[in-house]
């Protein structure tokens, strides 16, 4: 479908010096923030959108391009060397990640999230390049009722995800459940739960819930070990040592992954190119699917590198599959794609359906942008990784008061006032109870981020089909969901039963 | 949507203001020695929405005309409203200005009772966009224009509209009063998400501002009726809701405000500033790649546009 000459002509605009320094500059810069526990992807993008306004256009867009992808695999590296997740779609990282990383492989798990990540983006890249058009039209065809019925799927992931009391896990599940309704509703703007507060009307900032919730209760339970007379209380992680074996992930390892990662990439690039859901979403999902799938869950949550490579392949495989609605319908996926319409329209380009006619140039420099970024993203990972192993192996007493101000800046950063704050401290206290007391952070916080979506397409759903439950025999999709819903509740069910690690650890270990 | 811009950018006004300040304005009457310090631009949307661009091209355009420091901020929340109580709090010295829309001024009093304010407690500087209201459909729907849009839901007995606010309601809910038939609004967070559905064909047709213009040139969307008072550049078949025989138009406009109390020479100084910038070349230019205007009302016919129009929106919300 491309026109070749086309094609060539973008690719080749980008292999100027002046592009391949911007697009090394993001990637560094994304790696940077998106390693950082509470500073995010969207927080680096926001901040380097007006830094671009004075660029020309290709030069801006790889460098935002390159922002983003460089945050995708920075933020797995608090997750896995503090079990500090500065960002939501690195916690699933966490999960394995961290425990690996206690186990004396640090290194290792760091290379096998670094790999996964890249090949997850780069192959989501390769299906925005060849296949956007066709795929753009299939991702319009999820309606309210097909959405519905995903959320309803993606609901029954969290009961992969509880940890070994079930109780607790829905509980954890019910409080995150809760705490989204705040806001105002979404069919009737009533507000609910907001205390006559203006800044709870769009609900509670996520982004401050997640810094709290994930970063910060992980900083102060990190703080409060430091002063138990223990062993391990100078770094979370030791860096120093282990054989060569624990620094390096062979070939062969990486590719008794593939199975793990396909389907992983497959999952991130369907959640990726349907507008509204995220990598959040698809770390998660992709965790627990493959979870289900191996033949032994339960070493999932023990440092299986299999949980890594399904976080963050699904993870990665978003951000390109997160173009597709964005460049053939205007229409984008999620922040990180609105900050990135917002940099195309200032620069005097309009996403939409007729962007690859009136800008083919500059698409398919942009795609060109997009691959060298990956490679980029690789070499930079390498580099970057013992940069960050040797951060970490500084004291305890330096790296959680260091990460603390970072959670504030950024919870204040994201709501432009301190009310950011009072929010990211109050679920940073709440998130330290659930933690101590044994309740799934990643159960409420995968809940609170799923039912906004949720309730959004009911309340579609309902108004669609004039509130006749047998509109739903018109929707083969939303059936076959409602389905594998079905079976991964009774399958998941009775493995329950095990006494499954899928916790996420604490500091101190399990 | 979050923002989060002030981080960088006050870093880069640290750097500039020792030879920013006190620069003189060359078209505009400003009092001597304003503003003497960094201009702040108080965004009500998120950073990366349509009333964002929009505030930071005239914040980077107004640099560049007047040698200011302009800090553009996002105070995202309650439709512009988290921003607009907030600047009411803040000194009238004309040194922080809001980027609303009409939803924050002339909606959200009406709508939401904390919102502690009304349209009478700002003063304006003037508008930078228009939007472009439009009711749209997907061209291989069977209908073209409204009335065949109406035929469709009567024959159907109801037809579904997206729209991206809540408040977007009120155009469907005349429309359907007019004609006498059910429409049903289906609402979603934001335009770019009532588009979403249209285009997927699981909703009759949208409510869209600015969006759709680029569908419309595609050959992939219709203009069914067009809802501001003047038929759209890019749809010029689409009737306008007026033509249609219905008393009701829809306006909308990105607004500059600032608190009432702000000095009178600072007012003009602003405001002509601000003229000064949406009247450019460069600005008209930025606009039309859009298929957008900037309509800039000037600061007396803002404040006839906010009050006219308070007074139509509490009627129809009152009901």
């Amino acid at each position: 479908m491309a026109d070749f000459s086309l094609l060539m002509a973008g690719f080749s605009d980008v292999f100027t010096l002046y592009n391949m320094l911007f697009i090394l500059c993001g990637v560094v810069l994304g790696q940077i923030v998106g390693a950082i526990p509470g500073l995010s992807i969207i927080m680096a993008l926001a901040i380097a959108v007006p830094l671009t306004y004075g660029l020309d256009t290709l030069a801006a867009i790889s460098f935002l391009i390159s922002v983003n992808k460089g945050g995708t695999v920075g933020g797995a590296v608090p997750s896995i060397l503090l079990n500090v997740p500065g960002t939501p779609e690195s916690a699933a990282t966490a999960m394995d990640g961290y425990p690996m990383a206690k186990k004396g492989k640090p290194m290792k798990a760091m290379k096998y999230a670094l790999y996964h990540s890249v090949l997850g983006d780069l192959s989501s890249d390769i299906v925005l390049i060849l296949l956007a058009a066709p795929l753009a039209v299939v991702a319009l065809k999820m309606g309210p009722i097909e959405i519905t019925a995903l959320m309803i799927l993606a609901f029954t992931v969290i009961s992969g995800l509880v940890g070994d009391s079930l109780i607790k896990g829905l509980i954890a599940a019910s409080m995150g459940f809760l705490l989204a309704t705040v806001g105002l509703d979404p069919g009737m703007a009533t507000p609910r739960f907001t205390f006559g507060l203006l800044e709870l009307y769009d609900g509670v900032p996520l982004t401050a819930v997640s810094i709290g919730s994930l970063a910060m209760s992980g900083v102060l339970l990190g703080l409060l070990n430091l002063r138990k007379p223990d062993k391990e209380q100078h770094s979370a992680v030791s860096i120093k040592g282990g054989s060569r074996e624990d620094n390096t992930v062979t070939f062969a390892e990486f590719w008794a992954n593939r199975y793990v990662a396909l389907r992983a990439f497959i999952i991130g690039t369907i959640i990726g190119a349907i507008p509204g859901l995220g990598s959040t979403t698809a770390g998660f999902l992709s965790y627990s699917v493959n979870k289900q799938a191996a033949k032994d869950p339960e070493a999932f949550g023990t440092g299986d590198p299999r949980g890594i490579a399904a976080s963050e392949t699904a993870n990665s495989a978003v951000v390109g599959a997160n173009l597709i609605p964005l460049l053939t319908l205007g229409i984008p996926g999620n922040i990180a794609a609105a900050l990135l319409v917002s940099a195309f329209i200032i620069h005097g380009i309009q996403p939409g359906p007729l962007l690859f006619e009136e800008q083919g140039r500059l698409i398919y420099g942009m795609f060109g942008a997009m691959l060298v970024a990956n490679f980029c993203n690789l070499g930079v990972g390498q580099f970057c990784m013992r940069f960050w192993a040797m951060v970490v192996s500084a004291p305890g007493t330096i790296i959680y008061p260091a990460a603390m101000l970072l959670c504030f800046a950024g919870a204040y950063v994201i709501t432009g006032a301190t009310f950011g704050i009072f929010v990211m401290v109050s679920a940073a206290l709440f998130g330290y109870v659930m933690r101590t007391f044994g309740y799934s952070i990643v159960a409420f916080i995968v809940a609170f981020l799923l039912t906004p979506q949720l309730e959004n397409s009911v309340l579609k759903a309902r108004l669609i089909t004039d509130d006749n439950p047998w509109e739903l025999l018109n929707h083969p999709v939303a059936l076959v969901l409602i389905a594998i819903s079905v079976a991964s509740m009774i399958y998941l069910g009775p493995r329950k039963k095990k006494p499954l690690d899928a916790e996420m650890p604490t500091p101190t270990g399990q | 949507m979050k923002s989060l811009n002030k981080f960088t950018l006050s870093l880069a006004a640290v750097c500039v203001t020792g030879i920013a300040t006190g620069t003189a304005a060359m078209a505009a009457n400003c009092p001597a020695g304003f503003p003497g310090a960094n201009v702040n631009f108080q965004v009500g949307y998120g950073a990366g929405g349509g009333t964002d661009t929009v505030a930071r091209k005239v914040a980077s355009d107004l640099e560049v005309a007047t040698g200011w420091t302009i800090v553009v901020q996002n105070k995202p929340g309650a439709s512009g409203g988290v921003m607009a109580k907030g600047l009411l709090g803040r000194k009238a010295d004309g040194l922080t200005i809001g980027v609303a829309s009409n939803t924050t001024v002339v909606i959200n009093p009406h709508v939401n009772a904390d919102i502690g304010y009304t349209h009478n407690d700002f003063a304006y500087l003037g508008t930078g966009m228009v939007l472009n209201y439009g009711l749209v459909a997907l061209a291989d729907k069977p209908y073209d224009n409204l009335e065949e849009f109406i035929a469709m839901a009567k024959e159907k007995g109801r037809a579904t509209i997206s729209v991206g606010a809540a408040t977007h309601t009120i155009a469907v809910d005349a429309i359907a009063e007019h004609y006498g038939v059910k429409l049903v609004s289906v609402p979603g967070k934001g335009s770019a998400a009532a588009l979403k559905e249209a285009l997927g064909g699981h909703v009759d047709a949208t409510i869209q501002s600015t969006v759709h213009v680029s569908q419309i040139k595609a050959g992939k969307m219709v203009q069914l009726a067009t809802l501001t008072p003047n038929r759209a550049p890019y749809a010029p078949d689409a009737k306008t809701l007026l033509e249609n025989g219905m008393d009701l138009s829809i306006e909308g406009h990105i607004i500059f405000l600032v608190a009432k109390d702000t000095p009178k020479e600072i007012l003009t100084c602003l405001s002509e500033h601000l003229a000064e910038v949406t009247n450019s070349d460069e600005y008209t230019k930025f606009l039309a790649g859009r298929s957008a205007v900037s309509g800039n009302m000037g600061p007396q016919g803002t404040a006839k546009w906010v009050a006219d129009a308070s007074v139509f929106y509490g009627k129809k919300l009152a009901k």
